[in-house]
């Protein structure tokens, strides 16, 4: 019987006041979490913090005792889980492969459910298994317990995209696997992640996982919501001790204080360079060109400033020229602390600054690429 | 000639005995050992009374059913039931239940309704252990349809009998080979089918 579909695309998920008790222990109390459309939301804490629980109310395996959660606006509580689940790619630590089905079985189980012919099932099956980087044709007639873990983990997760769901939700996807399987099946999913462009609600142990695939990372003790945010906002901002800890601020982070600019920043690559005698519509087919979304503007020589796309894009009216228009930037000498320059760069919300040696350009500090680099 | 014709005629009893009542059995066993999985109480009333009658001899199955049932066909078949059944129920029982909990969740997760559960987890994994105990009810109903003579199924047993209150050798002998040669057949003809059912999952 095929299920309708409940959401083509995620706008949002939103969990009020959600509270479950187990006896008189609460898995999760009071929480206020709302999960973006296209992000990967990390849930991360230590065992019995409650991230499963808040994962399994998602999908309502588990129902919560109080508090609504609600995709797109609507309680999943009002809907049918059978059709709900449907929606959403659903992988785990353990995989749950059956092991009684061949792995195209596994992996057409649910579109054979939905009533889709053989025919088709195939063809998506065979896709998928492409995708995740297993050859259909030696991979799909073998059954589970021929392959090995990471083969195994792969097919867990071309079955949860099966369905081409707009939610994934995901257990400790990688936790089973030995330290160097799982960076490269991390290196493999950023991949996928941006190929598929879906709301991922993804839990782990390992924070350096975290740091490496979420766009936000929520943290939970003792069944609470401690904080939620981006990789910076959570090294450079702990609430408490116990997000220190977990970002491992202060063994990471330390020798911080030590380090020059010099050190993190990214040489400066010559596509990023605009003149600012090129007007703004010109300049957004020369970014389209070079795939670049942020420009650092030159007049004679000069540092004018920095465009952005998104600013630009709307240049049919007067078409200025990117020296007028160029938004000034934060610049940093080579010496300058990088602690102190990523603070300021936070405190106004920019992502990117340049680095000058007097008059020439030394290269970009990039926030993002500096956290990297750390951990 | 009307040896064989008697011997073929009470074969041909026999089989259609062990057959029926093998088909019954699996009819009303599988059922209960589903309808088990949803209660627990249901669970143990069934399996301690499977128990009790598995504890009980056969010949004294068979006596029990006479002042109930009388005597013929129907309440042979019964009394057969009442042994062959134990096996298919218990083994199907376990075979559901032995399932990784963690598959069933899983297929939860996924979106499979509870019955497609059962028919796409539980029952699949439970099939080997179901085949097996089918097998031993087979076996089983084969060798206490010889006693159901006795209250009148018909069948080699008959000819046993009669071989043995006669002392008639030959007799005996006409009734004996076959039935032996009939459990030896069940047997391999399961063993056939079972290795050409067997799930491919088990066999590589």
């Amino acid at each position: 019987m095929p299920t309708q579909r409940l959401f083509e695309r995620i706008d949002s998920i939103e969990l009020q006041q959600v509270s479950k008790k187990y006896g008189s222990r609460y898995a999760v109390e009071s929480l206020d979490l709302t999960i973006e459309g296209g992000e990967l939301l990390i849930l991360i804490g230590p065992s019995g913090s409650g991230k499963t629980t808040t994962l399994r109310m998602i999908n309502r395996m588990i129902g919560p005792d109080t508090g609504s959660i609600r995709i797109n606006g609507q309680d999943v509580m009002q809907l049918d889980p059978v059709r709900l689940r449907r929606n959403m790619g659903y992988v785990i630590q353990n995989i749950g492969l059956f092991p009684h089905m061949t792995i195209g079985e596994n992996v057409g189980l649910v579109p054979k459910l939905e009533g889709w012919d053989e025919k088709r099932t195939n063809a998506r099956v065979r896709h998928l298994l492409d995708f995740v980087s297993l050859p259909p044709e030696r991979f799909i007639k073998r059954y589970p317990r021929q392959l090995s873990g990471g083969q195994q983990q792969r097919v867990g997760l071309a079955r949860a995209l099966v369905m081409d769901p707009p939610l994934l939700l995901m257990d400790e996807p990688f936790g089973a696997l030995d330290p160097i399987l799982r960076t490269q099946l991390q290196e493999e999913f950023l991949e996928i992640k941006k190929e598929i462009g879906r709301t991922i609600v993804f839990i782990t142990h390992d924070i350096e996982e975290a740091f490496r695939l979420g766009d936000r990372i929520a943290i939970m003790d003792n069944a609470r919501l401690v904080q939620v945010g981006a990789p910076e906002d959570l090294i450079f901002d702990p609430v408490n001790e116990l997000v220190a800890d977990i970002v491992d601020t202060k063994r990471k982070f330390k020798h911080m204080d030590t380090l020059n600019v010099k050190d993190l920043m990214t040489p400066l690559d010559a596509k990023y360079i605009l003149n600012g005698g090129v007007d703004a519509c010109d300049a957004v087919e020369i970014m389209k060109d070079r795939e670049i979304e942020i420009g650092i503007v030159f007049e004679k020589g000069m540092l004018a400033g920095k465009v952005e796309m998104v600013n630009l894009l709307k240049c049919e009216d007067d078409r200025p020229f990117l020296r007028d228009i160029a938004k000034p930037m934060k610049v940093f000498a080579l010496r300058d602390s990088v602690a102190t320059a990523l603070s300021e760069m936070k405190r106004s919300g920019e992502y990117v600054a340049m680095v000058m040696d007097g008059d020439t350009v030394g290269g970009m500090l990039v926030s993002d690429e500096v956290l990297l680099k750390l951990i | 000639m009307a040896a064989t014709e008697m011997i073929l005629n009470a074969t041909w009893e026999h089989i259609v005995l062990v057959y029926t009542t093998l088909l019954a059995s699996i009819l009303v066993a599988v059922p209960l050992a589903f309808a088990s999985l949803y209660s627990q109480r249901l669970a143990s009333v069934v399996m301690s009374f499977a128990n009790l009658v598995q504890a009980v001899p056969s010949f004294a199955v068979i006596a029990i059913v006479v002042p109930f049932l009388g005597i013929g066909f129907v309440p042979a078949l019964i009394a057969i039931m009442l042994r062959a059944l134990l096996p298919i129920i218990r083994n199907t029982y376990i075979g559901l239940t032995n399932v990784d909990p963690a598959q069933i969740d899983y297929a939860n997760g996924i979106g499979l309704s509870e019955w497609q559960i059962q028919r796409y987890i539980r029952f699949p994994n439970a099939y080997p252990a179901m085949f097996a105990g089918i097998k031993f009810s087979a076996i089983l109903a084969n060798s206490i349809a010889v006693l159901t003579a006795f209250i009148g199924s018909g069948g080699l047993g008959e000819i046993i009998f009669q071989g043995l209150i006669g002392y008639n050798t030959e007799k005996l002998l006409l009734g004996a080979i076959p039935a032996i040669v009939l459990a030896l057949l069940i047997d391999l003809s399961f063993t056939l089918l079972e290795k050409k059912l067997t799930p491919g999952y088990i066999k590589q």
